[in-house]
Order: C-alpha cells, then sequence, then structure tokens
C-alpha cells in the first residue's frame, strides 16, 4: 500500500499521468490507432493474392484436328488458362499478345494431329507476354507441366517411378490470406507504433514545452518511460484488435500459446516505439519526422518477408533484412499463428528484438537530452 | 492599381461601426453588447485587461469568426466580404519561417493580386521605412521577434489594405522596435488607412486618435487622450522619493478611504502597521501608483495634493527628491479605474515552506561566456554575477543574445567558451539535482495546451517533487493568485494569452526554486497583472531567491537590483539602475506638441535618430547643450510650421537609456 502511495507521488507518476490525460484528450491519435491498422489488415489481407489463374489464352490452331482440340480443352481444364479468342493466323496471335488483349498465345502446327499419331515429337509454339515476371514465368511452367502430362497419358507411358506426393503442413488450404496476414500484423504494429510515439515526442518539440519539461529534475528516461508506458498499453489493444480480426475474419489458426504471442508482441511494440522516439528525437519539427519515417519504414516492410518472401531476394538483401526487426517479428508471428512453435525455437528471435528494443530506447535516452542544442 | 493611383477610401462614411455586438462561447459571454464606430484614418485603440474581449472583438471584426448577435460593419459591408480591404497582424507570426523577408511580401502581394509593377515600388518604400530593406534574402525564420513583427505589418500593408486590424502585434517587442512600428503606423494612418489596434504598452496607445478602454466585454469608456484624462477628474504628482518602497508606503497610510481595494506595489511588501491607518488619511489622494523610478500619486487638486504628499514624506528617513505636477497618463486613468472596479488581481503571500538560502552568496557566475551558431556569434565573452536574494535584469533588443545566455545557463544549450557557476556547480549543470533547485519560465507559453489548468499545475507539482501533503496549497495558492478559482477546469488553451503567463509564472515557482529564470515573464500581461507580478517577485528575492529576468518593460526593470545591457551579444553597461540613468550623456527634455508625430518626423531627419523618441503623446530629445540647441530646436519645428512646444528638463528613465545605449551601439 505504501509502495502504491509511494508510487502515485513520484515524478515519475507525475509525467506517466500527464500522457495518458493527453492521450485521452487526443482525438488523433485514438483514431490513428484503430482504423489504419483495421484497413490495412483488410486490404492485405482479402486483396493481396500470389496466385496466378484466368490468364487470358489466344489459340491459332493451324491443326483444326480433335487431337489438337483436345490438347487446347487440357489446358484449360483448370482456370488457369481461359480461352479469350481463336485467331486465323501467328501474324495477327501475336499483334494480340503485344497490344495485351491476351497474355499467352498458342500456336498449334498444321502437322499437329499427323505427327502426334506417327509418335513423333510434336513442336507447339507458345508466345508469353513477359512484362509481369511472375505471371509470365507461372504460365510457362504450367503450360510445360500440362505438355509434359499430355504426352506422357497418349503414351501410356506406366508412371514415373518416383512420385511426389506433396502434402501442405501448417496451411493445408494454402491459403495465402494465412500466409500474409500475420506479416500485416507486424507491419501494423510498426507503423502504427513508430508514428504515435513520434507524434508524442515530436509535439512537445513544436510546442515548445520541451524546453520547460527538460529544465524539470525529471531525467531523460523518465521522461521516455513516462511516454513508453500508456503508448504501450494502447498499442497492445492494436495487437488484440489485430488477432482479433485474424481469428473471426480470416480464420487463422493461433496454434501456438496465444498469451506467447501477446507477450512477444509486447516486446516487438517496444522496438517499435524506440523506432519512433529515436525519429523524433533526431528531427526538428513535425514534418521531418513523418518523412524520415516513410524512408525507414518502407525498407523495413520490403526486407521483413512480410509481403514478398525473402527467399527470393538477392543475397545482399537477405543477409541485410537480418538486420530488420520486423522479419524476426514476421518469423515469431507466422510460427505461432500457424505452426505453433515453442518459445525454445524462438528464442534467438526473441532476443534479437530484445537487442533492437535496448539499442533504440537506449540511443534515445542518450541524446535526449542535447536534442535542443 | 499603381502605387501612384489615387485610394479608393470613402472619406465621409465610417470605416467600422459596430452595434450592439455580443459573443457567446458556451456559458461564457465573451462580449456583452459592445457599441462603437471608427472614420476613415482613424487609430482607435483598444485596451483592457487579459481576457476582457479584445482578440474576440478583432476576430469578428476580422471576419474570421461570426458574432452571436448585433451588428458589424466593415466599410460598409459584413466583415467576411471586406476581407480583401483588411490587413489582420496578431501576436503569432502569420509569416512563412523558410521564405525570406522578400518572398515573403510577395506571396502576401501575391494573394491579394498585387501587379508586379506596383509590388516592387511598394516593397522597396515598406521595407526602407522599417529599415529591413537591407536583410531582403534573410529568411523570415532567421528573424528576431521585432523584426518579424515589422515584416509581417509590411506584408498585411502591401496589399494598401484600407483597414488594419493589430491584435497586440508588438508583444514582446523592444522598445526600439516598437517605436519604429508605430511611426509606420502613424504614417500609413496619416495616407488614410483606418487602424485598430490593441497593445498591453499602453504608451503605445497614448499615440492612437481615440482609445477604448474595455473589460468583462463591456466598453466603459470612449474618448482622446485628453477626454479619457478629464474624466478622471484627478491631477497626477510625480514624486521621487529615497527609499522608493517606504515613501510609497508612507503615502499609502494617507490616500483617502475606500480608493485602493487590496493595495499593491512597492510599499505593500513592507508590513503595514495597521493601528496607524486610523486617523492619518488625507482625502487629497486619491491612489498611489509606482512607475518605474518614481511615484505617480493621484491627487484631487494640486496644491492641497502637494501638501498632502509633503505631510506623508515629512520622515527623516525618507528624502524627497522632487515632486512635480502633470497630467495623468493612459496607465494612470487604466490602473484607477480597473482598480475602482476591484479588479486588483489578489495578492496571497505564498504558502513557503522552505528555508531560503542566505542572501548575498553567488548563485550564478559567468565569465567570458560564448556561444556561436555556424559562423554567427551569438553571444560575446558576456560576464555575469547573480548573487542569492538578487533580481538581475538582462536587457536588450529582440535578437541581442538574451535568451540563448539564459538557455546557456540553464543547461539547455551547450556554451561553445567561457565558465558557468550555477548553484555552486561549475560543470554538469543539467545535473537532476541541480535543476530540482532552478525555476524556469521560458519565453514561449510553457503549459500544456491540451490540459487543464488544474492538471498542468498538478503535473508541474509531481515533477518537481512538491511534497504531497502540500500541493494542494501551493495549486489554490496560483489558482487564486491569477484569479482563476472555479475556473481551473478550464482547458489551459482556451486562456487569453497574458493569463498563460501567470500560469507559467506560478507553475514555475510552486517547488520553492533557489535559482529562478523568467524570459520575459511579463510579456503580454495587462497593467494591473504586471505589478501584481512584480510584487511576488521581489517576495521571492527577498525570501533567498537569485532572479534571472529579461523583459521589455524599462519601467519594470527598475524593480533590478542590477542590470546589463546586451547588444549583438556582447554587454555594453551593466550596473543598478541609477548608475545606468545616470552615466547617460546630455541633458533629456521633454518636448509636448499637438504635432508629436510631425515634430518627431522631423527632429528624426535632422539629428541622429537615437537622441529623438516618442513616449506615450510627448517626445524625448537628448542633447548635449541644451541652452543653444533648443533655440535650433525650435526654429527647424517653426519653419515647418509646427506649434511651438513646450520643454522641461526631466531624468532619464531606464527606457531613455535604453534606446540611447542600443541604437548608439548598434551605430558604432
Amino acid at each position: 500500500m505504501s509502495l502504491l502511495r509511494a508510487l502515485t507521488q513520484s515524478r515519475l507518476w507525475a509525467l506517466i499521468l500527464k500522457e495518458i490525460r493527453q492521450i485521452l484528450r487526443n482525438r488523433q491519435i485514438i483514431f490513428l490507432l484503430l482504423f489504419p491498422p483495421t484497413i490495412q489488415l483488410l486490404v492485405f489481407g482479402l486483396a493481396l493474392n500470389p496466385a496466378v489463374n484466368h490468364l487470358s489464352l489466344g489459340v491459332t490452331d493451324y491443326s483444326r484436328s480433335p487431337d489438337s482440340r483436345e490438347f487446347v480443352a487440357s489446358l484449360v481444364a483448370n482456370d488457369v488458362f481461359e480461352i479469350a479468342s481463336f485467331q486465323p493466323s501467328v501474324a495477327e496471335l501475336g499483334q494480340e499478345v503485344r497490344t495485351g488483349q491476351i497474355s499467352t498465345g498458342l500456336v498449334i502446327p498444321p502437322d499437329f494431329a499427323e505427327n502426334l499419331a506417327m509418335g513423333k515429337p510434336v513442336d507447339v509454339q507458345v508466345l508469353i507476354d513477359g512484362v509481369d515476371a511472375n505471371t509470365a514465368g507461372i504460365a510457362s511452367g504450367y503450360i510445360q507441366q500440362t505438355i509434359n502430362r499430355y504426352g506422357q497419358s497418349l503414351r501410356d507411358l506406366p508412371a514415373l517411378p518416383v512420385d511426389i506426393a506433396v502434402r501442405f503442413l501448417y496451411n493445408p488450404g494454402l491459403l495465402s490470406s494465412w500466409f500474409f496476414v500475420p506479416g500485416v500484423i507486424g507491419v501494423v504494429l510498426t507503423l502504427t507504433g513508430s508514428l504515435v510515439s513520434s507524434t508524442t515526442v515530436i509535439r512537445e518539440k513544436d510546442v515548445g514545452t520541451l524546453e520547460q519539461l527538460l529544465m524539470t529534475p525529471a531525467m531523460g528516461w523518465e521522461i521516455l518511460a513516462a511516454k513508453i508506458a500508456p503508448l504501450f498499453v494502447v498499442l497492445m489493444g492494436d495487437v488484440l484488435l489485430a488477432s482479433a480480426l485474424g481469428r473471426f475474419v480470416f480464420g487463422l489458426p493461433f496454434r501456438g500459446n496465444y498469451f506467447l504471442f501477446l507477450a512477444l508482441s509486447g516486446v516487438y511494440i517496444f522496438v517499435c516505439i524506440g523506432i519512433g522516439i529515436l525519429l523524433a528525437t533526431i528531427s526538428r519539427t513535425q514534418q521531418q519526422v513523418v518523412l524520415t519515417s516513410f524512408f525507414f519504414n518502407v525498407p523495413l516492410i520490403q526486407l521483413s518477408g512480410a509481403i514478398a518472401p525473402i527467399e527470393s531476394m538477392p543475397p545482399f538483401f537477405r543477409v541485410l533484412s537480418f538486420f530488420d526487426p520486423l522479419r524476426h517479428y514476421v518469423t515469431i508471428a507466422r510460427s505461432l499463428i500457424l505452426k505453433g512453435t515453442s518459445f525454445a525455437v524462438l528464442w534467438p528471435e526473441v532476443l534479437t528484438l530484445l537487442v533492437f528494443a535496448a539499442l533504440f530506447l537506449g540511443v534515445s535516452i542518450r541524446l535526449f537530452r542535447a536534442q535542443l542544442a | 492599381m499603381t502605387a501612384t493611383a489615387p485610394r479608393v477610401t470613402p472619406q465621409t462614411a465610417t470605416a467600422i461601426a459596430v452595434h450592439q455586438l455580443r459573443k457567446q462561447y458556451g456559458p461564457l459571454a465573451a462580449l456583452k453588447g459592445i457599441d462603437f464606430t471608427v472614420q476613415p484614418g482613424e487609430i482607435f485603440g483598444l485596451i483592457g485587461p487579459d481576457g476582457a474581449g479584445k482578440t474576440t472583438t478583432f476576430q469578428i471584426l476580422a471576419g474570421v469568426m461570426e458574432a452571436t448577435a448585433g451588428e458589424v460593419t466593415v466599410l460598409g459591408k459584413a466583415p467576411r466580404h471586406a476581407r480583401l480591404d483588411l490587413g489582420y497582424v496578431t501576436q503569432k507570426f502569420s509569416l512563412y519561417p523558410d521564405l525570406s523577408i522578400e518572398e515573403n511580401m510577395r506571396y502576401a502581394a501575391g494573394l491579394r493580386r498585387v501587379s508586379a509593377t506596383a509590388f516592387g515600388e511598394r516593397a522597396r518604400t515598406l521595407l526602407q521605412r522599417v529599415s529591413l530593406d537591407q536583410f531582403r534574402d534573410r529568411l523570415a525564420g532567421q528573424l528576431s521577434g521585432g523584426m518579424k513583427q515589422k515584416l509581417a505589418l509590411c506584408c498585411a500593408l502591401v496589399a494598401q489594405p484600407q483597414i488594419l486590424l493589430l491584435d497586440e502585434p508588438t508583444t514582446g517587442v523592444d522598445p526600439v522596435s516598437r517605436r519604429e512600428f508605430w511611426d509606420l503606423l502613424a504614417a500609413v494612418a496619416a495616407d488614410g488607412v483606418t487602424v485598430v489596434a490593441a497593445t498591453p504598452y499602453l504608451d503605445e496607445a497614448e499615440r492612437c486618435h481615440r482609445i477604448a478602454l474595455i473589460y468583462a466585454g463591456e466598453i466603459q469608456q470612449i474618448g482622446t487622450l485628453g477626454e479619457l484624462r478629464d474624466s478622471l477628474g484627478l491631477r497626477r504628482m510625480e514624486v521621487r522619493a529615497t527609499p522608493l518602497a517606504q515613501a510609497e508606503a508612507a503615502l499609502r497610510r494617507f490616500h483617502a478611504e475606500g480608493s485602493l481595494p487590496g493595495g499593491e506595489g512597492t510599499g505593500a511588501d513592507l508590513p503595514a502597521p495597521q493601528a496607524e491607518r486610523g486617523g492619518m488619511r488625507d482625502p487629497a489622494i486619491v491612489d498611489v501608483q509606482t512607475f518605474g523610478d518614481r511615484l505617480d500619486v493621484m491627487v484631487t487638486e494640486a496644491a492641497a495634493g502637494e501638501r498632502a504628499i509633503r505631510a506623508a514624506l515629512a520622515d527623516p528617513a525618507l528624502t524627497l527628491t522632487d515632486v512635480r505636477l502633470d497630467e495623468p497618463t493612459l496607465e494612470n486613468v487604466f490602473v484607477n479605474r480597473l482598480r475602482q472596479r476591484g479588479l486588483d488581481p489578489a495578492y496571497v503571500d505564498f504558502p513557503a515552506y522552505r528555508s531560503g538560502k542566505e542572501k548575498g552568496g553567488t548563485a550564478i557566475h559567468t565569465r567570458q561566456l560564448q556561444k556561436t551558431f555556424g559562423d554567427f556569434q551569438a553571444v560575446k565573452g558576456v560576464d555575469i554575477t547573480v548573487r542569492y536574494g538578487e533580481i538581475y535584469g538582462l536587457l536588450g533588443a529582440n535578437g541581442a543574445g538574451k535568451t540563448t545566455t539564459i538557455k546557456m545557463l540553464c543547461g539547455l544549450l551547450p556554451a561553445s567558451g567561457g565558465d558557468i557557476q550555477l548553484a555552486g556547480a561549475t560543470d554538469n549543470l543539467n545535473r537532476s539535482e541541480v535543476r530540482s533547485r532552478i525555476g524556469y519560465m521560458s519565453q514561449k507559453f510553457t503549459l500544456y495546451d491540451d490540459l487543464t489548468i488544474r492538471q498542468n499545475l498538478e503535473f508541474y507539482c509531481g515533477v518537481y517533487g512538491v511534497p504531497p501533503q502540500l500541493r494542494r496549497e501551493k495549486i489554490d495558492w496560483v489558482l487564486e493568485t491569477c484569479g482563476l478559482v472555479g475556473r481551473e477546469n478550464l482547458i489551459t488553451g482556451s486562456l487569453p494569452g497574458g493569463w498563460k503567463q501567470r500560469v507559467s509564472f506560478g507553475a514555475s515557482v510552486m517547488h520553492e526554486p533557489d535559482i529562478l529564470f523568467l524570459d520575459e515573464p511579463t510579456s503580454g500581461v495587462d497593467p494591473l497583472a504586471r505589478r501584481q507580478f512584480w510584487r511576488l517577485i521581489r517576495d521571492f528575492a527577498r525570501r533567498g531567491t537569485a532572479i534571472l529576468v529579461t523583459t521589455h518593460y524599462l519601467e519594470e526593470a527598475e524593480n533590478c537590483n542590477a542590470m546589463a545591457f546586451m547588444v549583438a551579444g556582447a554587454i555594453v553597461a551593466q550596473g543598478s539602475p541609477s548608475d545606468i540613468k545616470t552615466s547617460q550623456p546630455g541633458q533629456l527634455i521633454e518636448l509636448r506638441s499637438r504635432q508629436i508625430q510631425a515634430a518627431s518626423d522631423l527632429l528624426k531627419a535632422r539629428l541622429e535618430p537615437w537622441r529623438v523618441s516618442i513616449f506615450g503623446d510627448r517626445l524625448h530629445l537628448v542633447l548635449d547643450h541644451p541652452d543653444e540647441e533648443l533655440a535650433t530646436v525650435r526654429h527647424w519645428l517653426d519653419s515647418a510650421q509646427i506649434d511651438q512646444p513646450s520643454t522641461r528638463p526631466i531624468p532619464f528613465s531606464l527606457e531613455d537609456a535604453f534606446i540611447g545605449i542600443v541604437q548608439r551601439a548598434e551605430a558604432s
């Protein structure tokens, strides 16, 4: 009891109380905490889908035989391709690819049926619009695969000696949203956490109260701790909000211990607040802090693997991504939400996050007093 | 429209007409039905205490706020439709800090569609008039406060508005720049521009053609300076006596009953012997006000008044050096009217619990203190010593380096060179223990606008570690002193500037600091509250607090025990107020004429500019050999058909000294 009284009469408490009162009166912060995270989660989760289907296919069939029609039918059997047009000549087909009306063109030679019947190799020509490299790769791979299977079925060959039976673990339905949403939770925490914490610090500088605050006996760490404490609570609210959306809108499984997920998200929030406060400490105006946070946040998100897989990055960036705190949080979030990994496996990531938090906050505290000079 | 085209001013019509204007903010009535009219070419002054409704009036006149009721016409139109013909300058700078002087003016002109040719001509003349023309390319953000305000005025004038609304534009501006500002106003009014101005500097307000005294949302009086003076029905006796504090106390014990509620000023610092109050009153003395180094005693009649004064000061411990009769000043009118209304802020003894430092010990000491920003030397070798129990004034024009010096002393800015000793510490000045013994009130408002007044005070109590059982008492003291009891749950941002200053002061002293830094504490504060401010400051000094203060009200600076004048980062004069005044060269002549502006413009062109300055409705002239030179001056005025002035030699005030010192140092 006397401990509690000592706390409520301390300098730190006076600072914390002031921060809480300011946050409660600031509608802008409450808006920032609720709307952008919700919108970002919904947009990323629902709209971002890397699977390729309904590609438009144009066909020039010089063979005009039952075999060629069967071959085309096998290509469009599942929805990857959709026939958009039949063209009488290669020239016209090429024109359609050039103008972007179709993304893939297929040319079947006149001797297609004869060669097949004689068991000779058959050449078909495929024109692919390579502008969207990713889609082009998938289309090419898919056509290759279909042709192989078609060839096998023609020759009535026995099944290959080695058959691959793939079983997808953790995300059996291969829902891309399951992959994205845990990453986007990390993105949302990064953006909101750094923005909200930098505005509460920079506001004091803009209005001029910082000078007065620095003249009080309050220590740099006390001022910052008082700013962090209420922000930590409200940002944990954002974690709850984001995980509720993940659970109920996207049906994420949350296989790991939820309290562990909350605790480790808490660690990451310290990192985000650290980024925000550090940026605000080295910036002079609100405008400057917004611009610099753009400069930092975009590469932070790109390198994290939240949206694009790290494995496909060039080696240099793969190494660089280890210095991205978001990468480690995304790993933690995916492991806990989708796989149910235990802490025993995740501790290197947790340790890294703790180092980042200590680094950012430590540097901020050191610079805090000298920032007016 | 070119610069030389005739102005389309409706010379006969009324420029501004206000009838039964009301404004309600929720339950608070800011304006309770005011009426006034302003004629074209008139300078109309609006004066009143903080929170009287001045800013509200300006916002309605400028068309940026709607009235709750009443009629307002500006140039015969609703204010909103007259906006193109209005210039509006407020306390806050409306400039773009990252544009240069010229770019700011060009932008302001572009908004009002001034043609490029007209702009070039006007910009040059305006900038020349306020001596900003050599800084055209300097960024507005790098200008001093006084320069910014002059630029803001130029930006408003470049579109040649027919009406100029000025809401305390000179707050926090040094005396020299303030005079330049008003010289320009007088010139544009002479060209037919209508000016409505509010100012907390009542000597400036005396330059208005007509003045309205407003308080509590009502206009109490409107008239010319002469009419306001006459309405008082009193004479003013200027009394110079030493020691001033005891003299005031003695006079106060003599004043007529009932006219002095509360009681204020130097004298009241002394324990007033209540027993004596009974039989010694003289009805001739109505009011006693401290003004710089003299007392203004308001008396009903000259001869009886002088007798009463001499009788009151017939104490052998007092030396009466001078008594002279004069007309009341606007400040006398203002203070007297407000006191009659019982608006003198309450004086409550500060609840002190710590035993202060022993007086006389060194609190602040600097040796060759320096600060450079890039290649700009902001502070050049400053030596200052402030002792416990001493009030030390740091005076100088805007941008002279006062605030930079204070920030270095506080440890907010690292010094580029020199030594600082603060509260016994010589290094690591920003340790928490050192800071907890310091009170600091910066130039900007230091309260959180989004918290209530009480929450702000609770915060500062907590952060300075005021013992919990004393907090309530200290907070109540601030609220009572500021007259905010019952309003402590207002959002601080909604308070007028002067009031915020008072709360900030309270917030910075609740922990009973040993050393107090006050950077323009009274800027924008009304005259009555300023007197209360200084009474509190003197209280703290008497308890042993060392106080370093900056101010642009030079008559306040008389309260300092010692002072230093800074020009361009260096100290050019140092000493007690009387040392400073006696070291001034030449003899000061007060010159009275009905054409004071014209006389000033003429003499400034003929003499060195620092020798001539307007004080209210008079001119102060520094002459080395008044006997011969006065004849020449009279001759000049005569040939310019300015009526023959009456002149008399007067002692230097600190403000005269300031103008002389600053301008001479800048000229050399």
